[in-house]
């Protein structure tokens, strides 16, 4: 099982980051900021990564990827998490439009788009959710019309992340009013410059804009960019990688444990470690941030022995998004009242604790709000009716 | 190590879960529950010939199956599922102190008879009341030990007690003048208990003192163990629940369809499937006598008491009013899930020790 092209592998990555530390980005926490922008370290250290071959792992090689399987992403995720060092994906270009291509493109669309993800030339924003459409996806309105050769788009989306940062949206709009609803979707890869698209950021609890919405009046796109045909967006936007979902709870431990630990050391500085209710709370979060170790490791072993570890992925975002929720605030209650003092400066700033008691409560929101993902733990791993 | 099951892991599961839920039988628990010792010895007399569970752990030099700690907890995994007053987690750790603090030499007929099944060998790893005195006719036992798992029905202790040396294990047989013990009428009448007093009871030492550190790498076994039958337990739960929610219809429809079942049930999975790896981490860990073990024993221990709990919590609340019957099986998990709670440490003793352990 441990084959020699793994360790070669896992060889490889670690004389690579051996000769690269001084560049490396190193793990700091549990998620970077949400209206987190790439620096200009962040810029080198992707460059570099992108030489080494070391971003988007599985695709096949004619489009820049190395083609690796399943358990040789884990390897290399595994060698970067061990080595404390990061390794940014190119966000929903990489992990969600990739995935949709390589399931449903034709190789004309992977050969015109995947390049362009890896290069950094185009940053996707998602744009499925509506005003009257969040959980409900399938009830969305925008709506395409087919003109020519191209798709119009005309209609609402919101809470898009990283709207202002991206100059294309991978969106879901109804192209067929008459079909069943999951049926008249169609997903689509609209340019964002120039077309139409009024992105107007939205304000965060945090303070910062991480997210917008967009008023589309308009967007035209080729009918070319149209992944899996009209009126077949709904498989489409449903395609997951699950080796990226493996990969997320293989590497997610570090960072939360960085963050726990620094943690510990502010309340060490402030003198509350010795008060016992303190350390029953934060020994209670230890127990969560280590079931991640255990869980990564799992998990990795399971898929190993040709296991498919289902139970272990599904509950794995209601998990950590709830144990960053009570991280958070487990932090500021555990503080005192100085622990909500901001850090000086203009603006409404938060310090690393502020800024994970507020935003960890949208991410038990995002990607599927924790109580769909209940639904669906129960609905799939468990088979309880619908 | 792997955390994930080897073949023969597979199998010894399979082998345990078929006959636990073929043999132990709603009808025949409550019948056992109601007898002067509430053990089924006839149940454990097969599950000694049938699956060698009272010679699992021991060497195969002495009979046994040779299983390690890894085995150990996937044994007290499936033990979980069906409480049932049989004494497989007292013989079970009685082997692993015989092999491990006991001398070679004196541990070797006692080791046998566990994995013939012949003797029901309960260890007694925590007593501080206990002391042992030492004098020319030989040693003596004094003190009192509580909560001494199946020590009613033990045909031999294997006791921890103080020296002027240090604590040392001393083997006594129960029907030696001095000892008197006493069945402890408790909640769990699946979980039989026993005071055992020593008055000045005649034993004999089966290693020198101080045995402490090798002792206290036993009580981290026992927690261990204990916690995978917590997490057994948990999953049992779970089972039951899902079950019962997929059938019973209110409204016209299977309940498990609306939300607040659905996420009783999700939340249970989803503090289930981590604590299990934890285990299992743990058991690999402490069988590599890995540092890390001493401090993934209370973290085991303290959590999965826990998730038990709260499992078998939500188990009686979805079933309604069969949930809180004798006749249904949900409190037999409730009242099981506080006795592990609070037996070998209770949760927040284990999470200082934690903490301690961690450096905080």
């Amino acid at each position: 099982m441990t084959g020699t092209r793994e360790d070669e592998l896992r060889a490889e990555v670690r004389h690579w980051i051996a000769a690269h530390r001084a560049e490396a980005m190193h793990t700091v926490g549990a998620h970077p900021p949400h209206d987190h922008r790439t620096g200009e370290r962040e810029a080198r250290w992707l460059d570099l990564l992108r030489e080494g071959r070391w971003l988007c792992l599985s695709w096949p090689q004619e489009y820049g990827g190395r083609a690796l399987g399943e358990l040789e992403c884990l390897a290399v995720g595994e060698e970067f998490a061990r080595a404390g060092v990061r390794r940014p994906h190119l966000g929903m270009g990489e992990s969600l439009v990739a995935p949709a291509l390589l399931a449903h493109g034709t190789e004309e669309q992977k050969r015109r788009f995947l390049p362009r993800i890896l290069s950094g030339e185009d940053v996707y924003c998602q744009g499925f959710s509506e005003p009257g459409a969040g959980s409900d996806l399938a009830s969305l309105r925008t709506t395409g019309v087919v003109d020519g050769d191209e798709l119009v788009v005309h209609g609402h989306k919101i809470w898009t992340s990283g709207a202002t940062e991206a100059n294309m949206m991978f969106l879901l709009c109804r192209t067929d009013p008459d079909a069943e609803r999951h049926r008249g979707l169609t997903y689509v890869l609209v340019p964002m410059s120039g077309n139409g698209i009024e992105v107007r950021p939205i304000r965060q609890m945090a303070g910062g804009e991480g997210y917008c919405e967009e008023f589309i009046d308009g967007a035209r796109a080729p009918l070319s960019n149209v992944i899996g045909g009209l009126g077949n967006g709904w498989r489409v936007a449903m395609t997951t990688l699950g080796a990226e979902r493996a990969g997320e709870v293989i590497t997610q431990y570090p960072g939360y444990r960085a963050e726990f630990d620094r943690l510990v050391a502010r309340l060490r500085d402030l003198g509350r470690l010795a008060d016992p209710l303190v350390r029953d709370e934060l020994t209670r979060l230890l127990i969560r941030v280590e079931l991640m170790r255990f869980t990564g490791r799992r998990v990795a072993d399971e898929l190993r022995a040709g296991n498919h570890a289902r139970e272990l992925l599904a509950i794995d975002k209601v998990n950590w998004s709830e144990l960053h929720c009570d991280l958070g605030a487990a932090a500021m209650s555990l503080q005192g009242l100085g622990g909500l003092v901001r850090p000086d400066g203009d603006g409404y700033r938060v310090d690393e604790f502020q800024r994970a008691f507020l935003e960890s409560r949208g991410r038990r929101i995002a990607r599927g709000t924790n109580q769909i993902q209940r639904n669906i733990i129960a609905e799939r791993a468990l088979g309880l009716p619908k | 190590m792997s955390l994930a099951l080897t073949p023969e892991q597979e199998d010894l599961v399979a082998a345990l879960r078929d006959f636990l839920d073929a043999e132990v039988e709603p009808r025949r628990v409550r019948e056992v529950m109601e007898t002067r010792d509430g053990i089924d010895l006839e149940l454990w007399r097969r599950m000694n010939t049938e699956l060698g569970l009272g010679g699992a752990l021991v060497a195969e030099e002495h009979g046994g199956t040779g299983l390690g700690l890894p085995e150990l907890a996937l044994i007290m995994e499936c033990a979980g599922r069906a409480p049932v007053g049989v004494p497989l987690l007292s013989t079970a750790l009685a082997a692993w102190t015989l092999s491990t603090v006991a001398d070679p030499g004196p541990a070797a007929e006692p080791l046998r008879a566990l994995a013939s099944g012949t003797s029901i060998t309960v260890p007694v790893l925590h007593a501080p009341d206990v002391r042992a005195e030492s004098s020319a006719a030989g040693w003596t036992l004094h003190g009192t030990a509580e909560f001494v798992l199946d020590g009613h029905v033990a045909d031999l202790l294997l006791v921890v007690a103080r020296t002027p040396d240090g604590n040392a294990l001393f083997a006594v047989d129960p029907a030696t003048p001095g000892v008197t013990r006493r069945r402890l009428d408790m909640i769990d009448l699946t979980r039989p208990m026993a005071t055992v007093v020593f008055e000045a009871a005649a034993t004999r030492v089966l290693c020198a003192p101080d045995a402490q550190p090798r002792i206290a790498r036993v009580l981290d076994v026992a927690a261990i163990a204990l916690a995978a039958e917590q997490v057994g337990g948990a999953a049992r739960c779970l089972e039951l629940s899902v079950a019962h929610a997929r059938t019973r219809e209110q409204f016209g429809r299977p309940i498990g369809s609306f939300q607040a079942v659905k996420h009783m049930c999700a939340d249970m999975l989803r503090a289930i499937e981590p604590a299990r790896s934890a285990v299992y981490y743990a058991a690999h860990a402490a069988a590599g006598d890995s540092p890390e073990a001493p401090m993934l024993a209370s973290l085991v221990k303290a959590h999965c008491a826990e998730v038990y709990t709260d499992a078998a919590s939500a188990t009686v609340q979805i079933h309604g009013g069969l949930g809180y019957s004798w006749e249904h099986d949900a409190h037999l998990h409730f009242k099981r899930a506080k006795t592990s709670e609070l037996l070998f440490g209770d949760p927040a003793r284990h999470r200082a020790r934690l903490a301690d352990l961690a450096g905080l």
